[in-house]
């Protein structure tokens, strides 16, 4: 990214931080919504199943994942007020720095949420873990973070033009992201098993960044048709 | 007709539909620096759309478009660095304040100097005393005049505007004048609007559109309103 | 017979209907009898060659989304969409087919541990929301967002499999050898022809679909003219 390139895409993410810090609707929603989805599970699956240390892993990456649907479903809503979309898309802005700077927005928002909903999650089905191990779980965000926040900005961007807006959005979001949590969950799972299985988390973390490396590309090779008309 | 270099708009055939329905149907129009150009039609005689091709918001489906030299879509952010653009909403994040909206957009253009720029602008529309207060506070006229402040940043050369005066207060409408009349041979302006009186007073030249085509140009040099209304009866008839 | 597409179908049909003829003879008359399964086991033919023909639509709509994007020509849309279409169709059939040889085979209608299978479940999902997308999309973006879904879309197949055999790797160790790849030579046989006239029933429909678009759109632009006047 040249200086000029840089100057915008810092800008943009500043503009989406301090709207997100202003009104804080975007996290505390992801936020209250995903603990909603963990006590759902408890008392529908935790209650039954007793232990629920073995599926904690997929419990937490399936909540992070309906979670972040919302967060993802609020991608150029502000714009959308006052027409501020068409001044954005006038400004001579590269759509991948504009892309850019909306994946690295939502991936911030989804570490925010995760930094209160995962410690949660995992004293209420593991009861508690070590450090460690929290910041092994920590990794396994970032990546699937990347993985989530490449593909929503991408299908948000053209579920926002069209006529559905949010209703499109969970169906065209989710199926893509079924193999990050199956690999994020058995991620989680590796660290929270009682010997931890180092070889097997290290073996989840490459299938994610290799998802994330997919997910970039398809996205670099598309976006150029989605935000202009 | 041939390439004309020195042209901020050159649009040759310019086409756009939408859904089978031609908005715009094979529109020439070439503006130079200096020139003021309004574009006048009934509704749905696809004026908007025409303005929206030429800020780069449509790409044209068929004919060729240049503005400032750059061809568009090919070259686009070239061309957007030129236009500034104006429609009937401000254009400006709600939740930000004034100096911020102000400050995302010359980070946008790259503009040197912001700081100064900023406060000459905000000055200009009679907004300093509310530089740190959110625009979701404003009411539609100030928000309306912030919008104006946007467009003046980077100095654009091609003024796009969109029924510019609609929901301008008075003092908005003023600075408005203001700005388009202390214009040089510099810059250009389109304008869109429905009311012929605005349109004789602002324009050189007044384009009056029908069914996505040119319907006649006329030169408002010693035209008066009363026979330009009939004549642009007759003709959108 | 001037029209070059009309004269494809014709090509196409005759060939389809030789090979449909010939497979549907051969397999269930000549192809020897399973030792172990049965009768039932014939079901594979069918089975595996629309399976394996729902991924080449899925791929040739993966091809025309890339073209369409460059060329941003209707036909290439029109080949998407019949593509998606006739692909999708045909995983349900391959979902329906592999659960009715799994009732055969091993008693029950649905076993998740069978990686394909699950994967076509998730297919089946990925490729609905193609239809969501392209009735919500308007204007020039139906087209283009429905070529980028596409291109998505077949990118996220591999992934999917990948990770939804990881996912039963770790519960139940899978077993790799599939029943192709021990198939004695008098079944090899009818299988190629099978998947030849499935093959074949594809394109044909494609070229026929693709006739008919080109008629309604050559229909719409008349109605245009007659309304200018």
């Amino acid at each position: 990214m040249n200086p000029r390139g840089r100057r915008q895409y810092l800008a943009l993410l500043r503009k989406d931080l301090r709207l997100e810090f202003r009104t804080r609707e975007t996290v505390v929603a992801m936020g209250l919504f995903s603990l909603v989805i963990i006590i759902l599970f408890e008392f529908t699956i935790g209650e039954r199943v007793g232990n629920t240390a073995p599926i904690a892993g997929g419990i937490i990456w399936s909540t992070l994942a309906l979670g972040a649907v919302l967060g993802v479903g609020r991608t150029w809503v502000p714009e959308r007020e006052q027409r501020v979309l068409d001044a954005i898309l006038i400004a001579p802005v590269s759509r991948l720095v504009m892309m850019s700077a909306r994946t690295t927005a939502l991936v911030i928002y989804l570490l925010g949420v995760q930094v209160v909903v995962v410690p949660l999650a995992v004293v209420f089905f593991v009861n508690g873990t070590s450090a460690v191990n929290l910041l092994l779980i920590a990794g396994v965000c970032v990546l699937a973070d990347l993985c989530i926040g490449i593909m929503g900005a991408l299908l948000a961007s053209m579920s926002v033009f069209s006529r559905t807006r949010e209703l499109v959005l969970p169906v065209l979001l989710l199926p893509s992201l079924i193999p990050v949590v199956i690999t994020a969950g058995g991620a989680t799972d590796a660290v929270l098993s009682p010997s931890r299985q180092m070889a097997e988390y290290r073996g989840y973390c490459l299938f994610l960044a290799v998802y994330a490396v997919i997910f970039a590309l398809v996205a670099y090779a598309t976006f150029d048709y989605i935000l202009d008309d | 007709m041939t390439a004309d270099d020195g042209a901020l708009v050159d649009a040759r055939g310019v086409v756009r539909s939408f859904g089978g329905r031609r908005a715009v149907d094979g529109v020439d129009l070439c503006v130079r620096p200096g020139e003021r150009v309004a574009v006048v039609g009934p509704n749905g005689a696809g004026k908007t759309t025409l303005l929206r091709i030429l800020a780069t918001l449509l790409r044209p489906e068929a004919g060729t478009l240049t503005i400032a030299g750059a061809a568009i879509p090919k070259q686009s952010q070239a061309a957007r660095e030129h236009i500034g653009y104006l429609g009937h909403d401000p254009m400006v994040y709600l939740d930000l304040t004034a100096q911020q909206n102000l400050e995302l957009f010359c980070d946008l253009y790259g503009v040197p100097d912001a700081p100064e720029r900023i406060a000459a602008a905000l000055s200009r529309v009679g907004l300093v005393a509310r530089t740190h207060d959110p625009v979701r506070t404003f009411s539609r006229g100030m928000a309306q005049r912030l919008g104006i402040a946007r467009l003046t940043l980077h100095a654009p050369r091609l003024l796009l505007l969109d029924e510019p005066y609609t929901g301008l207060d008075t003092q908005g409408t003023r600075i408005l004048d203001e700005l388009l009349g202390g214009l040089g041979g510099r810059e250009a302006i389109v304008v869109v609007t429905h009311e012929l009186d605005r349109a004789l007073e602002l324009a050189g030249e007044v384009v009056v559109m029908r069914r996505g085509r040119v319907a006649a140009r006329v030169g408002t040099a010693g035209v008066g309103l009363d026979r330009f209304r009939t004549d642009y009866q007759e003709l959108t008839a | 017979m001037t029209d070059p597409a009309a004269r494809r179908v014709l090509v196409l049909g005759v060939l389809t209907a030789v090979l449909t003829a010939t497979g549907i003879i051969g397999l269930f008359l000549v192809a020897p009898e399973d030792s172990g399964e049965g009768q039932i086991q014939r079901i594979f033919y069918f089975h595996v060659s629309i399976a394996l023909v729902s991924l080449l639509a899925f791929g040739v709509a993966f091809v025309a989304g890339a073209m369409y994007l460059r060329s941003q020509r209707e036909w290439w849309d029109d080949v998407v969409f019949i593509s998606v279409r006739l692909g999708l169709v045909l995983a349900v059939l391959t979902v329906i087919t592999g659960s009715i040889w799994a009732k055969a085979a091993w008693g029950t209608w649905w076993i998740w541990s069978d990686p394909r299978l699950a994967t076509y479940t998730l297919v089946i999902l990925l490729y609905s929301a193609y239809f969501v997308l392209r009735s919500s999309a308007e204007g020039s973006r139906q087209a283009r967002f429905s070529a980028v879904y596409a291109i998505i879309a077949f990118v996220s197949v591999p992934i999917s499999f990948y990770a939804v055999r990881v996912a039963q790797s770790v519960v139940h160790p899978v077993v790799f050898t599939s029943s192709g790849a021990a198939m004695p030579h008098s079944m090899l046989i009818w299988f190629v022809v099978a998947l030849a006239a499935m093959t074949a029933l594809f394109f044909l429909l494609l070229q026929v679909e693709l006739m008919q678009h080109r008629a309604q759109r050559a229909l719409r632009e008349v109605k245009l003219r007659l309304e200018r006047g």
